[in-house]
């Protein structure tokens, strides 16, 4: 990996370069593991800084966090040019069995029918069509708003939207049997 | 009615997500709950995704970034800002 400055990096560039990354570094590393594997994820974020960094100057300072996954979305496709950008690693990586420090535990009723839906809802993700997972891991896992997840994606807000609710509905109806074995009720 | 529920099954999943990148207005909002207090098939559609949602944000806790990484980006950001080199 190779240094590289802006044109006439100061100490406020430096400063506020790292005022724009520092509150980030999570999430990029977060996406990054959607969009790679937790493996490539650090090398990919680091990537996505130095390039970052070399453009620091043309950035207007607003909306940091889509800025940097604007350039994190370019740096993985330059660096897996033959994976596409819209697609996502092993989805056993979003269901090991790491335990669960710093989030807060679902109401009991939520737990249990979580526990119910586990493993069925890894083969509904599984199943689906990587453009569409990857939708839906970005903002239901990892978080991001529809504007967060269409610069991951290179793609607009509603095709963003589009996916989502395509990805749900699928996932939806693989789990009809599911549902209905617990509440007993046939839905639409 | 069935005009009503295909009305309110697409925006559901917006009303859930309450995006600021695309909000259910105020009649919108008004609209679909008072339809979702009397249709039991769209209710049970609103808490499937619901159930889904939280089942899914749990996945979360395996894509929180290991301290270690996080510590490792954060020196190769000092380095790169202090240009000393990566």
């Amino acid at each position: 990996m190779h240094e590289s400055e802006p044109s006439e990096a100061t100490d406020v560039q430096a400063q506020n370069f790292r005022l724009y990354v520092e509150p980030e570094i999570e999430v990029l590393l977060r996406v990054a593991s959607t969009l790679t594997n937790p493996s490539d994820a650090e090398d990919l974020v680091q990537e996505t800084l130095v390039r970052a960094w070399r453009s620091v100057d043309r950035f207007d300072g607003r909306h940091p966090r889509a800025w940097l996954l604007t350039i994190l979305r370019n740096t993985n496709m330059n660096m897996h040019r033959r994976r596409r950008p819209d697609t996502v690693a092993d989805i056993s990586d979003f269901v090991s069995t790491r335990p669960a420090f710093g989030v807060d535990p679902p109401g009991t009723e939520d737990e249990v029918m979580t526990s119910i839906l586990s493993d069925d809802l890894e083969l509904a993700v599984q199943s689906l069509d990587p453009k569409f997972r990857t939708a839906l891991l970005l903002i239901d896992v990892d978080q991001l708003t529809y504007s967060e997840a269409a610069k991951v994606l290179g793609v607009p807000v509603g095709t963003v939207m589009s996916r989502l609710s395509r990805a749900r509905a699928r996932v939806r109806r693989h789990l009809r049997p599911t549902f209905v074995a617990a509440t007993g009720k046939g839905t639409a | 009615m069935m005009l009503t529920c295909h009305w309110s099954g697409r925006r559901i999943q917006r009303y859930l997500d309450a995006d600021p990148a695309a909000p259910l207005d105020v009649d919108e909002i008004r609209r679909l709950e008072a339809h979702l207090a009397m249709c039991e098939r769209c209710k049970a559609a609103e808490n499937e995704f619901r159930q889904i949602n939280t089942a899914l944000s749990r996945w979360a806790v395996h894509t929180i970034p290991d301290q270690k990484s996080v510590e490792h980006v954060r020196h190769f950001l000092d380095r790169l800002t202090s240009g000393d080199g990566t």
